[in-house]
């Protein structure tokens, strides 16, 4: 048996996801995710207008600062309303893990076999190191996973599988990734020789960037060893070129002036803002002269009102984002140019998803 | 404005999702769990339904669909034996965390006697 046909033992899900090991499994995932769809998403306006009607009605501030957002989260939480939906939240989150964890792990040996016989063949590469020291702040466990991003051998398939279940169908056939990789800015000459895409975990958006740009040399980095195993295989099955290595973003194993584009898709809110200025600076270095950096995460709550800090508070806590209020509080923008990067406009109201682009300097 | 003022949770450490297992969002629990119980039950009939029209679908296409042997024939020994073990994962599932503040969950069925 080859690679895919181990991984895609019950064929692709949404035209990109591994089927999960039994049918049933599979309609109890169908019936979270469209559960999700109409009683989380479908509900964020007429919740959001409802919650603010509370905030006004009781005389609260709109603004965004930290004493505020204390306050929203203690009137809003007394809410039976608000409570239930957070209660569903909360369970459907459980549910899709518990289902999605048992499920894999149901044939563990065979999809851990099959990431083992993918590192031996290309296109690509992939190198880890399983005595590799992981930082105590990429062992908290992001999204509820299991095990996280590094304490789970599957947790790249995990995460994928999670990916798909979490975006209700904007995964699918990765079109979230090729609509993220569609905002990453090229250089200002134009020229793409070498791209790298920090934290990359399954490495979808590392994908949806060799298909931008075949001929370019892509790599992708990410903290664990389970995440670049996994993206390596992901992408064999998609016969892409890309090397995936196990790496600290904060301290990058390339030389000075070595890219030409930096990517970093929702990286940010998952790391403390002290390892985020690391970052930064590293990717400065690494980037050549007019290269880019295209940075897409959620907004500053310099753009925010303070039910969006309310509901961005409740999702860092069921969704398991530590890392999220201080990433939000530290207006990213703002020390990517105090850093030396030379920032394009950018559009503080897109709330969920901004891009903030910086080029390194030419001088 | 110094890392630590940039890393406050704004209270996230106070929320009921911060706590990992099965936090409780309302004063009395036992509306956390009825809630979870319908979101279940409404996952596992889902399953059923998806399950039934699959096996109609399967005997449909090789002409094996009898109504009449749905009705009254029986399932196997080996499948009769697999529906008693999956019912019983199903209630523990469903209903065991009405139980679970005292550990009631994680107990075995037991006969009257």
């Amino acid at each position: 048996m080859g690679i895919s046909e181990a991984i895609y033992k019950r064929g692709k899900t949404a035209g990109v996801f591994p089927s999960l090991s039994t049918r049933r499994d599979e309609a109890y995932m169908d019936f979270i995710e469209s559960a999700r769809n109409l009683l989380l998403h479908a509900q964020q306006e007429p919740i959001g207008e409802y919650s603010k009607l509370l905030l006004k009605n009781a005389g609260k501030s709109m603004e965004p600062d930290p004493k505020s957002t204390a306050e929203a989260i203690e009137l809003l939480m007394k809410d039976n309303i608000l409570k239930t939906y957070y209660r569903i939240k909360r369970t459907l989150q459980e549910s899709f893990w518990e289902c999605t964890y048992s499920s894999l792990h149901m044939r563990k040996n065979d999809l851990l076999r099959a990431l083992d016989d993918a590192e031996k063949i290309g296109p690509g590469s992939v190198a880890y190191d399983l005595d590799f020291s992981i930082p105590e702040y990429a062992t908290a466990e992001i999204h509820i996973q299991p095990g996280g991003n590094v304490n789970d051998p599957l947790s790249g398939l995990l995460y994928d599988y999670g990916s798909k279940v979490f975006m209700g169908g904007a995964a699918d056939n990765d079109m979230f990734a090729d609509m993220q990789a569609s905002k990453v800015a090229t250089p200002q000459d134009n020229k793409v020789h070498r791209i790298l895409d920090l934290g990359c975990s399954a490495g979808v958006t590392t994908s949806a960037l060799k298909r931008i740009y075949p001929d370019a040399e892509v790599w992708g980095i990410d903290i664990s060893a389970h995440m670049v195993r996994y993206a390596h295989a992901r992408a064999l099955g998609q016969n892409l070129d890309i090397n995936f290595k196990q790496m600290l973003a904060e301290e990058l194993d390339f030389e000075n002036n070595h890219f030409d584009i930096v990517v970093a898709n929702l990286l940010f809110h998952e790391v403390p803002v002290s390892i985020s200025r690391k970052i930064l600076s590293e990717t400065l270095r690494v980037l050549r002269p007019g290269g880019s950096f295209t940075l897409i995460d959620f907004s500053g709550d310099k753009s925010r009102d303070v039910y969006t800090m309310f509901f961005g508070a409740m999702d860092a806590a069921d969704n398991g984002e530590p890392f999220l209020p201080g990433f939000v509080r530290s207006n990213v923008e703002e020390i990517m140019e105090a850093r030396g990067f030379e920032m394009h406009p950018y559009d503080p109201d897109k709330f969920i998803l901004a891009e903030r682009i910086g080029f390194k300097p030419n001088h | 404005m110094t890392d630590k003022k940039l890393n406050d949770l704004d209270g996230l450490e106070n929320l009921p999702g911060f706590k990992r297992g099965n936090p409780t969002y309302f004063e009395n629990e036992v509306i956390d769990h009825l809630i979870s119980i319908t979101l279940e039950l409404g996952a596992e009939l889902w399953v059923v339904k998806d399950r039934l029209a699959h096996v109609e679908e399967v005997l449909s296409e090789h002409n094996k669909l009898s109504l009449d042997s749905l009705s009254t024939g029986k399932p196997s020994a080996l499948l009769q034996e697999q529906l008693d073990l999956e019912r019983t994962q199903i209630i523990k599932r469903i209903y065991g965390r009405l139980y679970s503040k005292y550990g009631g969950d994680v107990a075995e069925e037991k006969s009257a006697i």
